[in-house]
């Protein structure tokens, strides 16, 4: 099976180079939705999910491989380089904004240029660190899903995925709408807020936007004018949008912004 | 708090009530606006949370959470509310100003404007502690039964493996009793056609005695010579079939043996030096007697023969010459060691031979088959196949046990348990090698007892022709007619008789005739009356099949002759 095929890649636009968009923990793809049309008239656009997420084959989850944010960056890898990527641009939201620095690290050919929307490449506070959360929080928030409650899996999980009695959404959207596997969503989770990627940061040249969103939660401002003083060729949006999902709730600004940069 | 909506003109009463809904509603009312604050909270959400609903205006709806709910609302709720303008039962805790919880389900709508974006949201918040507790069990349970699943599958597991063990057991044990049984059918068939053999070679070797006694009683001539030259030949084949017939009654546990006390120790030891020949220079002999060995009893000749077809064995297994062992130890078969053996072995005390060799070992599926007659890994012409199915039934006749152990290319080791001799005084004994004493004949009246015709007249014949008055019987009751008509000196029987009466109880009710009557048996087999366990009643005198008519001779004159 192909990579393309695993990671349910969906191509679109014209352009010569490729611009790969790349959802983060909660969502999937269709987190694009109202944001990567915006470049197809200048750019091959690439959407996928990873695996346990959108509509993607469980039984290729490798629980091993997505234990840390490395196996997710390889997955980053294999698409692009059987998308025959070169000097690309990489938007990750979220999560992915890391997962796009390693896959950088590991592959500098792939993607010349990056977006980084609400990053934050450390999660937990540490001394001179603010990262948005104390470790006991992180570790509450862990524990929380591991208790597997209904309410958070078997119970929600028909809900994150759509609803099937508002059949007026359309199949294709009610069917892929966010999907999240419980378990899959619990161990990314894992994977996500105990990483610390802080050393992958120092001194990346790739050339970066750095969208940051106010009041943002998961990734407030402080993480990210870290992340923009790390990274030596990176340039910073303050955004009037508010939350953890600007391609969502502003994606004017966001089309915006992006746009400016590329 | 509450607007009316400007197309209807509600009356103050309906106003009012309306209002009470809002605020005293069984469930929490939210509204937001654009940007996500709280512009509107009812009293009932203030109650459960403690607070006046008025301190909670302007801020955030994932304020009001605990951590995983602001992750979960950032991460995956508001991103559903935007894309599919709701979200309905999303479980999710509040807490409250005292810091505790308030587990809840929550309903939420977005309202947009006409360009489609966010105006704000609208929240009804359901009071879910019972249902949360009731989701707590059943997830509970079902870890329960999950870890039970989990323990019941290990259980399985471990039953499967147990099976599959005992399977493997039982088959083992199955495979082993076969052997056993055939064995024991192998040694059934092969000593009734060595018996039977046996007899008629009595008569072959009788016959060919006669001629050659006759010949030389006639001129010598071409003829007479052709005569000798073909009886002579003839008694060398008779000969070697009676040393074939006798190695096939060992191993069919059915040979005459005269157990005596051994030490086996000094049995060895006095056995090094011709053992220390047969193995040649390039083998070296080494033995190792173990201190204070106990007694045996067992056949010396045999103990020795046994010995001797070891060694052989063992200097066939070593071309490149090795090392030869030679132990002896005192040893204790316990009765968890018994219960793995098919053959009835008895618990207790053994003195242990253990013969050792340094050669090429033998394989392992061979292992079971190396006591079977004619069984052999020599190449052909090399081995009879007949030396450790020989040393095996003496083994098992002397109510002791042998075991194998080979490992290729490391060598094999023979054990051979011998039980513990506790009577001390050894019994009367055989003497060794009659024909070679002189043979005379005599006047007295013998009474041969046989029913195998050809056999009875041979003995007949020999008795007759060394002088004797000789009556004979087909059965121990025309025997004992004969012994009540009449004076007899010596009763030559036959030990396995026809008609309800074997040759000891002719010899008992002989002797309750006619005390003083000596007594000579004859046989092929051992496990009979005459043989306890295989082996002779001290005093009791015993002519082996196949005998001469010289052996007949000496042991009758020998026996008359005794005071």
């Amino acid at each position: 099976m192909s990579h393309v095929d695993k990671h349910n890649v969906r191509i679109s636009g014209k352009g010569d180079r490729t611009m790969m968009f790349a959802h983060g923990f909660g969502c999937d793809q269709n987190m694009w939705r109202h944001v990567a049309p915006a470049f197809e008239d200048r750019f091959r656009v690439a959407l996928f999910d990873y695996i346990g997420a959108g509509s993607t084959d469980l039984s290729n989850y490798d629980p091993d491989r997505y234990a840390s944010l490395d196996g997710y960056a390889d997955d980053v890898i294999d698409i692009a380089r059987e998308l025959d990527v070169r000097d690309g641009v990489f938007v990750g939201h979220s999560v992915s904004s890391m997962i796009g620095v390693l896959a950088i690290r590991k592959a500098p050919d792939l993607f010349s240029d990056l977006v980084m929307v609400g990053p934050s490449p450390r999660y937990i506070d540490d001394e001179g660190y603010t990262g948005g959360f104390s470790e006991a929080q992180v570790h509450e928030l862990l524990e929380y899903l591991d208790s597997n409650h209904l309410g958070w899996s078997e119970k929600m999980a028909p809900v994150i995925m759509g609803n099937t009695e508002r059949p007026e959404l359309g199949e294709e959207l009610t069917n892929s709408f966010c999907r999240t596997d419980p378990d899959v969503a619990r161990r990314f989770a894992r994977a996500t807020f105990l990483s610390d990627n802080r050393a992958d940061l120092e001194g990346l040249p790739t050339r970066t936007l750095i969208l940051q969103c106010s009041d943002d939660v998961i990734a407030p401002q402080a993480v990210g004018e870290y992340v923009h003083a790390r990274l030596p060729n990176s340039s910073l949006v303050m955004m009037q949008a508010t939350g953890h999902c600007p391609n969502l709730s502003a994606p004017v600004e966001t089309i915006t912004a992006i746009r400016a940069f590329v | 708090m509450f607007k009316s909506d400007s197309d209807q003109a509600p009356d103050a009463g309906q106003d009012e009530d309306l209002l009470d809904l809002f605020e005293h509603a069984p469930c929490g009312y939210v509204s937001t606006d654009a940007s996500g604050r709280l512009t509107n909270v009812n009293a009932t959400l203030g109650k459960w949370l403690g607070l006046e609903a008025s301190a909670l205006l302007g801020r955030k709806f994932p304020d009001l959470l605990n951590i995983a709910g602001k992750v979960y609302f950032e991460t995956h709720f508001a991103p559903l509310l935007r894309m599919q303008g709701f979200f309905n039962e999303v479980a999710l805790d509040l807490v409250a100003a005292n810091g505790s919880k308030v587990p809840v389900l929550v309903n939420a709508v977005e309202r947009r404007r006409s360009d489609g974006s966010a105006a704000g949201m609208r929240i009804a918040i359901f009071n879910a502690s019972d249902r949360r507790q009731y989701e707590t069990q059943l997830l509970e349970a079902r870890r329960r039964a999950d870890t039970l699943a989990a323990e019941l599958r290990a259980l399985n597991t471990e039953l499967e493996a147990r099976v599959l063990e005992e399977v493997a057991e039982r088959m083992k044990a199955e495979a082993a009793l076969r052997q056993t049984q055939k064995m024991e059918a192998i040694g059934q068939l092969t000593g009734g056609v060595a018996h039977d053999f046996n007899n008629l070679l009595t008569v072959v070797m009788g016959g060919l005695e006669a001629i050659q006694k006759h010949v030389a009683l006639v001129e010598p001539s071409p003829p007479v010579q052709r005569i000798e030259r073909a009886a002579t030949l003839s008694m060398q084949g008779a000969q070697k079939a009676a040393t074939l017939t006798k190695r096939l009654l060992a191993f069919a546990r059915r040979q005459p043996l005269d157990p005596r006390p051994i030490d086996a120790g000094r049995l060895v030891t006095d056995l090094a030096d011709m053992l220390q020949r047969t193995l040649g220079e390039t083998v070296k002999l080494e033995t190792v007697n173990g201190a204070g060995l106990w007694l045996t009893a067992a056949d010396p000749s045999e103990l020795e023969n046994a010995l001797v077809n070891l060694a052989i064995n063992a200097r066939d297994a070593m071309p490149d010459g090795g090392r030869l062992t030679i132990e002896t130890s005192n040893a204790f078969l316990d009765d968890a060691y018994v219960e793995t053996i098919t053959e009835p072995v008895s618990a207790g005390q053994y003195v242990l031979i253990a013969v050792s060799d340094t050669g090429c070992g033998i394989p392992e599926d061979l292992l079971v088959q190396v006591f079977e007659p004619f069984f052999t890994t020599k190449e052909v012409g090399r081995g009879t196949g007949l030396g450790l199915s020989q040393i095996y039934g003496f083994v098992r006749q002397s109510s002791g046990h042998i075991k194998i152990y080979s490992e290729l290319g490391e060598g094999t080791a023979v054990k051979i348990y011998l039980p513990r001799l506790n009577a001390s005084p050894p019994p009367a004994s055989l003497d060794g090698s009659p024909e070679q004493e002189s043979l005379h004949g005599g006047e007295e009246t013998i009474l041969v007892v046989e029913d195998h015709d050809d056999l009875r007249a041979f003995s007949v014949a020999v008795l007759l022709d060394l002088g004797y008055r000789v009556l004979s019987a087909a059965s121990g009751k025309e025997a004992i007619s004969l012994v009540k008509g009449e004076r007899i000196d010596l009763l030559f029987t036959d030990v396995v008789l026809p008609e309800g009466m074997n040759g000891r109880d002719v010899a008992d009710e002989a002797l309750a005739i006619q005390p003083g009557l000596k007594v000579l048996f004859t046989t092929g087999y051992t496990a009979n009356a005459i043989v306890h366990n295989g082996r002779l009643d001290a005093g009791v005198q015993l002519l082996s099949k196949p005998f001469s008519a010289s052996a007949l001779g000496v042991r009758v004159r020998k026996l008359l002759d005794e005071t």
